[in-house]
């Protein structure tokens, strides 16, 4: 075993070119800025035009006619750019490689082309969907979704049509919401309220106003005289939509409402496809099929991988402005990543020894960064230096033990806890994630919280990187207690890293528990950076059970 | 162009601010990060973690990270303790750094031997943060010359003492939102501030400050009902016998997981429609409030051993100021006006941004994207530079 140093570099060519996928507004935008920056952009768009499979954007998000043609006007800049080539009714058919260096087949109608590319930005669309069937409702001329509403709001007859009419609204009760979807509802409240002699109501649960200028378009709708009730459960709602009937809570009596024509609310959710790009791509997905893991890590734009990035609805339902912010926060990345097309990257961060790789690909299946790939004719696993993110994960894990990350080898580590195990106070040895625990610690220790005397802290670049085998070998050379130290779940930076730790210590409690140690010299526990006071507080209750326990049975 | 490198002013040391020098850095610009107070980090260096069995994803620990960033990149100067006294335009702009209004941090007597002497003051004393210990804030005048400017000198909290009937600042055991992330910061829980025990029932009063008409606040701002819920399930994870009861108007999202997180504190905690009015001391330093049920208009009188005010985000106190200054408008509400309508960077001065709050109330996983693209912007406006 040797030692590895992360200090060398190496200059790596890489590929400049970037793919864009999805050519709604938030792909669009992206495609304009990462154009502008120099690069080359292909710009893949499922349907027959760009623009997002939404037909109403204006009415979406709430555009007035000015802020239209500032859409179309960026989409046909987009169309016109010598940099971005456009391609209609295309599909990612495959994708291959690693970051920097990807491969992707795109199929458009009847033809298949194979490309390289450095980068990818994915900006999927959302899916409308109206929630009538919450309310036991089907759609009818009485009986309309916001999306209709629209569309009849946009109509020059509407105001004929709807004046001296009772338009109920019913939102929040088929689905929590988001702002995008309460502003939908009070533009057209607002709208409808101006009409003469149209009366509104709005059956509504939570107001979801957390954006900007939302209150005062509520409060307009309001002005304008359209009565918003407030209820934590669903009205009643006849089955052929001439009736509601609710609890009104000024009067506390049941009362009726007859109205001329009902508006459900409309879920705006991730496109069904985003699982099937997950999959080719290779990139994380939330519970509710975003494209992006829950974990601030990512957040706005990253993705496990790098140089995979995400915008607009492809990680949550978002307004206009804050699409924009995305792409542009995209392109910053872009340009950060591929630069000119050579990266300097550390030589040592991951090496694989090819005498003793056995080709198990272990490694390829943990990787949470999609950073290992093979070549034909090797057979060996190879780590990409552009994708690895050094978490170690890989090396705890090989079953060959073929793995070394540098500046974190295993002889490094070691040598960290080994020499200081002798002494008198109880010697703990705690393996602390550098992104998290590590932190923690320090902030204990600079801010003189009482920490236990015999602490030895070692840090890790992720808590996967703890081996079973440094658990085994400290408490074999004497610890008297080891704590595995990570962030909490869901916080990983290499997003499993956790996980993997938890189960190695539970597997050397086992152990311990049939070699006849006590349980609890081993402890698994996560924190965040922050937590300097935790920090302090869980190693002084270890510090406390050790001295119940005594110090190591190995100790004389 | 290369021979002389681009220089931004960053004004404002929160995560906004943080978040556009390190982009800025990292493409290479030199930054001047222009902090009024003595440490970086802002309001949200000063907040807990949130998680329980998982994390809350509140943002909290991203700052920690970015702050560490931002004090070890080797093209950020860091003038804390300073602020803008004088901006002139010569095709960039001529600045000049006056000793800041804001006081230092006071000495806490004992925390150099042992935090817990007390933990509260040892943790401002301390600049809240480990990465904060390398600052020198000297206060002394200095002279910059910058090629654009970007400006995130962040919100003011909304200053309960305004509505009096709450009796902040009086009665003990009433607390802000910000008193209470401050505390679990420091203390790794929730204590009473009377008696330093934990409590067993506690109240949140929602929108203080927010969607109040009377105050003439027409906005929510975004942050309370997620910081109030998360930090209600942390006090549930620490002691699940605990009650907690929260009055609200409307409860805002936390995030895509919102819905899930929703249920579990559904099941965990009590909602009342209704924002009480008044809150009155009791014996033991214990507060009373009445309120009607939603379902059948009972009056209900409740007793709580601590009253939490989810105070909002306000503009700036130093915004009209700063505004005259830099030649930008102001919004009706007192926040900076962008003056586009899909890019909220912007602003009417050619070469000057705004990132984070200084637009409007923001979470910091919002703040950080917005200043992420007031960079960028920046960059745009600079050609490139490097
Ligand atoms: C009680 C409370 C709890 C919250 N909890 C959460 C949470 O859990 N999760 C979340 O996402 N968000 C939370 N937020 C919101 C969060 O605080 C903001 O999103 C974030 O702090 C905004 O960062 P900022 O940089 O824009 O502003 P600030 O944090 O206000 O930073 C602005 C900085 O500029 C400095 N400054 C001001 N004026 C000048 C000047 N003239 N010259 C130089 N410097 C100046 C200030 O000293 C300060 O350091 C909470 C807000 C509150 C009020
Ligand atoms: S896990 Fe180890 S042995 Fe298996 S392929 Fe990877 S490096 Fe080779
Ligand atoms: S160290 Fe982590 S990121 Fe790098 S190859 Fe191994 S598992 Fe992947
Ligand atoms: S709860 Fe907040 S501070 Fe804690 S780990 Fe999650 S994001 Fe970080
Ligand atoms: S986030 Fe919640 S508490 Fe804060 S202003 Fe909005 S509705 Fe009120």
């Amino acid at each position: 075993m040797t030692d590895i140093k992360q200090t060398d570099m190496e200059e790596i060519t890489i590929a400049t070119d970037v793919l864009v996928i999805g050519g709604g507004l938030a792909g669009v935008r992206a495609a304009a800025e990462i154009a502008d920056l120099g690069y080359k952009v292909t710009l893949a768009e499922k349907s027959a035009a760009l623009g997002g499979s939404q037909q109403n954007p204006g009415a979406l998000f709430g555009l007035s006619a000015e802020e239209q043609r500032t859409v179309a006007d960026t989409i046909q800049a987009v169309s016109a750019h010598a940099q971005v080539d456009v391609l209609t009714q295309t599909r990612v058919a495959a994708f291959a490689g690693v970051s920097g260096d990807f491969t992707v087949t795109l199929a458009t109608a009847g033809d298949v082309r194979q490309q390289k590319v450095g980068a990818v930005v994915v900006a999927a669309d959302f899916t409308l969907q109206p929630l009538n069937a919450a309310y036991g409702l089907s759609l009818s001329d009485g009986v309309v979704s916001q999306s209709q509403l629209d569309a009849l709001l946009a109509d020059k007859a509407a105001e004929a049509r709807l004046g001296g009419k009772v338009v109920a609204f019913l939102v929040g009760f088929g689905q929590e919401g988001n702002p995008l979807v309460m502003k939908r509802v009070m533009k057209s409240v607002a709208a409808l309220a101006a009409i003469e002699g149209c009366t509104v109501y709005v059956y509504v649960n939570n107001i979801k106003v957390a954006a900007d200028s939302l209150e005062k378009l509520y409060m307009e709708g309001r002005s304008k005289g359209a009565i918003y009730f407030k209820l934590t459960e669903a009205p009643h709602v006849s089955p052929d939509g001439k009736a509601i009937t609710y609890r009104d809570l000024v009067v506390r009596q049941d009362v009726e409402l007859n109205p001329d024509l009902i508006v459900v609310e409309e879920a705006l959710v991730a496109d069904a496809e985003n699982r099937q790009l997950a999959e080719l791509l290779r990139i994380d997905q939330d519970a509710w099929n975003f494209l992006q893991s829950d974990n601030v890590h990512r957040f706005p734009i990253q993705t496990n991988r790098e140089g995979v990035f995400v915008v607009g609805a492809s990680r949550g339902i978002q307004d206009l402005p804050a699409v924009w912010t995305d792409a542009e926060n995209t392109a910053m990345a872009v340009k950060g990543f591929l630069g000119n097309g050579t990266k300097r990257v550390p030589k040592g961060k991951a090496v694989v020894d090819n005498g003793k790789c056995t080709f198990c690909l272990t490694c390829y299946r943990c990787c949470p960064h999609g950073a290992i790939y093979w070549v034909a004719e090797s057979n060996k696993a190879i780590i990409s230096p552009v994708a690895c993110q050094t978490c170690g994960i890989c090396a705890s894990e090989c079953p060959m033990d073929a793995i070394q990350i540098g500046g974190f080898s295993d002889i490094e580590l070691k040598a960290e806890f080994l020499g200081n195990l002798a002494g008198g106070a109880p010697r703990i040895v705690a393996f602390c994630c550098q992104n998290s625990a590590f932190e923690a610690g320090q902030m204990a220790a600079q801010f003189k919280m009482t920490l236990p005397a015999g602490l030895q802290m070692v840090k890790v670049p992720c808590a996967g990187k703890v081996d079973l085998d440094y658990i085994l070998t400290a408490l074999a050379e004497g610890a008297d207690g080891v704590l595995v130290l990570t962030c909490h779940e869901g916080n990983c930076k290499s997003e499993r890293g956790n996980t993997y730790a938890s189960w190695r210590v539970e597997d050397a409690q086992r152990m311990l528990v049939e070699a006849g140690y006590e349980k609890d010299r081993l402890r698994f526990a996560t924190l965040a950076s922050n937590m300097g006071k935790e920090f302090s507080t869980l190693l002084l209750d270890m510090e406390a059970r050790i001295k119940e326990l005594g110090l190591s049975p190995l100790k004389n | 162009m290369s021979a002389d490198p681009k220089k931004v002013m960053v004004i404002g040391g929160g995560i906004a601010g943080l978040t556009a020098a390190w982009e800025l850095s990292k493409c290479g610009v030199a930054v001047d990060l222009v902090e009024k107070s003595d440490h970086l980090g802002g309001h949200a260096i000063q907040y807990c973690c949130k998680a329980t069995e998982e994390c809350r994803q509140c943002g909290a620990c991203s700052v920690e990270k970015m702050l560490k960033n931002v004090v070890e990149a080797p093209n950020i100067n860091v003038h804390c303790g300073v602020e803008v006294g004088r901006v002139a335009r010569n095709g960039g702009f001529e600045v000049g750094l006056q000793a800041s209004s804001v006081a230092a941090p006071a000495v806490a007597p004992g925390c150099d031997q042992r935090y817990e002497s007390n933990p509260l003051a040892c943790a401002a004393a301390r600049k809240f943060s480990k990465n904060n210990a390398a600052l020198d804030c000297g206060r002394a005048p200095a002279d910059l010359t910058v090629d654009a400017i970007i400006l995130a000198s962040g919100f003011a909290p909304f200053d309960a003492t305004r509505k009096g009937t709450y009796n902040y600042g009086k009665l003990p055991n009433v607390v802000t939102g910000l008193e209470l992330e401050r505390g679990v910061r420091a203390n790794g829980r929730v204590l009473r501030p009377s008696d330093g025990q934990a409590p067993a029932k506690v109240a949140f009063i929602q929108c203080v400050g927010s969607r109040d008409e009377r105050l003439g606040n027409l906005w929510c701002s975004h942050v309370c009902c997620p910081y109030a819920l998360r930090v209600s399930e942390l006090m549930k994870h620490h002691n699940p016998e605990i009650e907690i009861t929260v009055f609200y108007m409307d409860i805002q999202n936390t995030g895509n997981n919102f819905p899930a997180f929703y249920e579990k504190c559904k099941q965990d905690l009590q909602f009342v429609r209704n924002i009480p009015v008044d809150v009155y001391p009791m014996e033991n330093d214990r507060l009373r409030m009445r309120y009607t049920t939603e379902s059948d208009g009972t009056p209900v009188d409740a007793e709580f051993d601590m009253v939490v005010l989810s105070i909002g985000i306000m503009p700036g106190l130093d915004n009209q100021r700063i505004a005259t200054l830099l030649e930008i408008g102001l919004d009706a509400d007192g926040f900076f006006q962008s003056a586009e309508r899909f890019n909220r960077t912007a602003t009417a001065n050619n070469g000057i941004f705004l990132a984070g709050t200084v637009g409007g109330p923001k979470t910091i996983a919002a703040s950080m994207a917005h200043a992420g693209q007031a960079a960028y912007e920046a960059m745009k406006y600079l050609g490139g530079a490097e």
